[in-house]
C-alpha cells in the first residue's frame, strides 16, 4: 500500500468575523506548499487536489493546476494527482484540459495522476450551468475525447452532445505515455465499479472501512480482469480511499487537535451536498464554521445525517465534551479515533487492516477545518517516520498480489501503484 | 460482479438482470437501464420497511439520477420516470451497479 495526501484547502472563517483575515487565503496555500515539500521527504508518495469552486470555507481549491504546478517545484518525487479535473465542459473545455494536464506532466518529469469527476454540489452545477441529470454523460464524453487528445497526432475533432472542436494537433502531448494514469472519483461504489469497467483507478471518496475495501477490491479487480473496455489508451488498476489524519504522541493530544478538523470536514461537506442546505447557502454571507461550533449536536447533522456523519471517519456523535457514562464515553472515544487519528500505533493498527485488504492507496486528509499548520506538519513528520516505512517496505508483496489479479490482462497498463 | 449476480435468491430478477448485463455488453444501454429501474422497483415493493422514515428519503435519492429517476404516488406506490430515452455506458453501469448491489444487500 502506497500513501498521499489530499487537499481541500479547507478554510474556516474566524467564528466571531464575517470574513476572512486578509492574508488567510495566501497563508493557506503557502502552508499547503511546505506541508507538500515536508511529506515528499518523509515516504509520502502523492498528493492529490481537488476542483471545487464557491464552497467557501469548505473548498479554497478551484485551480488545482496552478496550485500543482508550484508544487511540482518544491517536491521530487511525489506523484501529483488531480483529485478531481472537473470534466463536464462547462467547467473546463477537455482541450484545456488536455493541455495543462500534459504541460504539468512535462515540468513534473512524467509525475501526474490524472483524477477525472463531475462534481455534485448544487453550488457548483448551478454556478456553471451543468444539469445533475447530464453530469455523467457530460464526464465520459470530455474524459474520452480529452485523453484522444493527449495521444492522437493531430486529435480527428469531434461533433458531440456537449461540445464540439474540428481537428486540432493539441500539443504539448504528456510526457509519461501513453497518458498519465486516469482515475475517477467514486464517491458511490457504483462508480468504483465504473472505473474498473473502464480501466480506471478509483479514487474513493467515501472513508470506506477496511471490510468495505476488501470487498470493493475484490469486486474491482474482478471486472478489470473480466469486463473491462478502456476508455483510455491504457488502463490504470488501483483503488485508492481517503482516511482523516492526525496522528501525535498521545491519543488525546491527536484527537484534540485532530477530531474538530475531521468534523468540520464532515459538517462542511454535508453542508454542500445535502440539497436541503447546500442548495441555499447564501454566497458570501454565512458563516459555516460558526453555525458548526454553535448548533446544538441533535440539529447538526439533517435527515442524511447518519450518511454524511460517518464521511467524516467517526460514527458516534460529534459533541466536544467526553460524556459522563462510561459506556458512551468508550464509543464516543471510539468515534472520535476513527479514521488515522490516534498515536503512530494506532494508526499503524488501522492501517493494516486496510493494508490485509489488498487497497493500493491511502490518502489522509491531514489539512482540514482549523487546525494548526504546524499541528499538520507535525502529524505528517510523525507518521512519515514513525508508520510509513514498515508500509513502504512490504509494498512489494502488494505489487505481487496485483500481478496475480491482473495475470491474463492483455491490456496496457501505466499505473505508478 | 457474476458472484454479485449469482447472489440473487429471486431467479426471474437475476435473469432480468444477467440479460441487463448482456445488454451492457452489447451496448443496448437503454435497456439496461429500464430492467435495472424495474428490478429496484419489485424490490421497494417487496421490502416496504425502505419506504418508512428516513429510510424512504434514502430509498429515492440514492437511486441514480442519470436520466431516471423515482417518484412516490399519492398512494405511496413507486415509478420510475424516463427523462430519456438514450444512455451512454457509464450511466447504463451505474443503474446495474446499484441494482445488483441493491438486491444482493437485501437478500432478495
Amino acid at each position: 500500500m502506497k500513501f498521499g495526501l489530499f487537499y481541500e484547502h479547507q478554510l474556516p472563517k474566524p467564528r466571531d468575523g464575517e470574513q476572512w483575515d486578509e492574508d488567510a487565503e495566501h497563508q493557506l496555500l503557502k502552508n499547503a506548499l511546505d506541508q507538500l515539500e515536508l511529506a515528499d521527504t518523509v515516504g509520502f508518495e502523492y498528493v492529490f487536489e481537488v476542483e471545487h469552486h464557491f464552497l467557501e470555507e469548505y473548498s479554497h481549491s478551484s485551480a488545482p493546476e496552478v496550485f500543482l504546478a508550484a508544487a511540482s517545484q518544491r517536491t521530487k518525487k511525489m506523484r501529483l494527482g488531480h483529485g478531481i479535473a472537473l470534466m463536464p465542459p462547462r467547467y473546463n473545455h477537455p482541450a484545456r484540459i488536455a493541455e495543462r494536464i500534459a504541460t504539468l506532466d512535462l515540468i513534473s518529469d512524467g509525475r501526474v495522476e490524472f483524477g477525472t469527476g463531475e462534481s455534485a454540489s448544487e453550488m457548483e452545477l448551478g454556478g456553471f450551468g451543468v444539469r445533475r441529470d447530464e453530469k455523467k454523460r457530460m464526464w465520459e464524453e470530455a474524459t474520452r475525447e480529452c485523453v484522444k487528445m493527449m495521444t492522437e497526432t493531430p486529435y480527428g475533432g469531434t461533433e458531440s452532445e456537449y461540445f464540439g472542436m474540428p481537428s486540432r494537433n493539441v500539443v504539448p502531448k504528456p510526457l509519461q505515455k501513453p497518458h498519465p494514469p486516469l482515475w475517477v472519483a467514486s464517491s458511490r461504489r457504483e462508480t468504483t465499479m465504473v472505473a474498473a469497467r473502464l480501466g480506471m483507478g478509483s479514487l474513493g471518496f467515501a472513508f470506506e472501512t477496511p471490510e468495505e475495501a476488501k470487498e470493493r477490491v475484490a469486486d474491482y479487480y474482478e471486472l478489470v480482469r473480466e469486463d473491462c473496455a478502456p476508455i483510455g489508451k491504457a488502463i490504470n488498476p488501483a483503488l485508492a480511499i481517503l482516511s482523516i489524519l492526525s496522528c501525535f504522541d498521545s491519543d488525546e493530544e491527536a484527537i484534540a487537535k485532530g477530531a474538530e478538523g475531521a468534523q468540520f470536514f464532515a459538517y462542511s461537506l454535508g453542508y454542500y451536498y445535502n440539497p436541503f442546505t447546500g442548495g441555499n447557502h447564501r454566497p458570501g454571507g454565512m458563516n459555516i464554521y460558526k453555525q458548526f461550533i454553535e448548533k446544538p449536536e441533535e440539529e447538526r447533522w439533517g435527515p442524511l445525517g447518519e450518511g454524511f456523519r460517518s464521511f467524516g471517519g467517526f460514527q458516534a456523535g460529534a459533541q466536544n465534551e467526553e460524556p459522563e457514562d462510561e459506556v458512551t464515553r468508550a464509543l464516543w472515544r471510539a468515534a472520535q479515533r476513527g479514521g488515522c487519528i490516534g498515536t503512530p500505533e494506532f494508526v499503524r493498527e488501522t492501517l493494516t487492516k486496510y493494508e490485509d485488504s489488498h487497497l493500493d492507496l491511502m490518502i489522509f486528509v491531514a489539512q482540514c477545518g482549523a487546525r494548526k499548520h504546524e499541528d499538520v506538519m507535525d502529524s505528517i513528520y510523525r507518521v512519515g517516520t514513525k508508520v510509513l516505512p514498515e508500509f513502504n517496505e512490504r509494498h512489494e508483496e502488494h505489487q505481487r498480489w496485483r500481478e496475480e489479479q491482473l495475470a491474463g490482462v492483455d491490456i496496457p497498463i501505466n499505473s505508478s501503484i | 460482479m457474476a458472484a454479485k449476480l449469482k447472489q440473487i435468491k429471486d431467479d426471474a430478477l437475476r435473469e432480468s438482470l444477467t440479460q441487463a448485463q448482456a445488454s451492457l455488453r452489447s451496448g443496448d444501454y437503454p435497456d439496461v437501464v429500464h430492467r435495472c429501474a424495474d428490478a429496484y422497483l419489485e424490490l421497494l415493493s417487496r421490502k416496504p420497511e425502505m419506504l418508512e422514515g428516513p429510510e424512504a428519503l434514502r430509498s429515492i435519492l440514492f437511486f441514480p439520477r442519470l436520466g431516471a429517476h423515482l417518484v412516490q404516488e399519492a398512494d405511496g406506490s413507486m415509478t420510475a420516470v424516463f427523462d430519456r430515452e438514450e444512455f451512454i455506458f457509464s450511466e447504463a453501469i451505474t443503474y446495474f451497479e446499484f441494482a445488483v448491489d441493491s438486491l444482493a444487500k437485501h437478500e432478495l
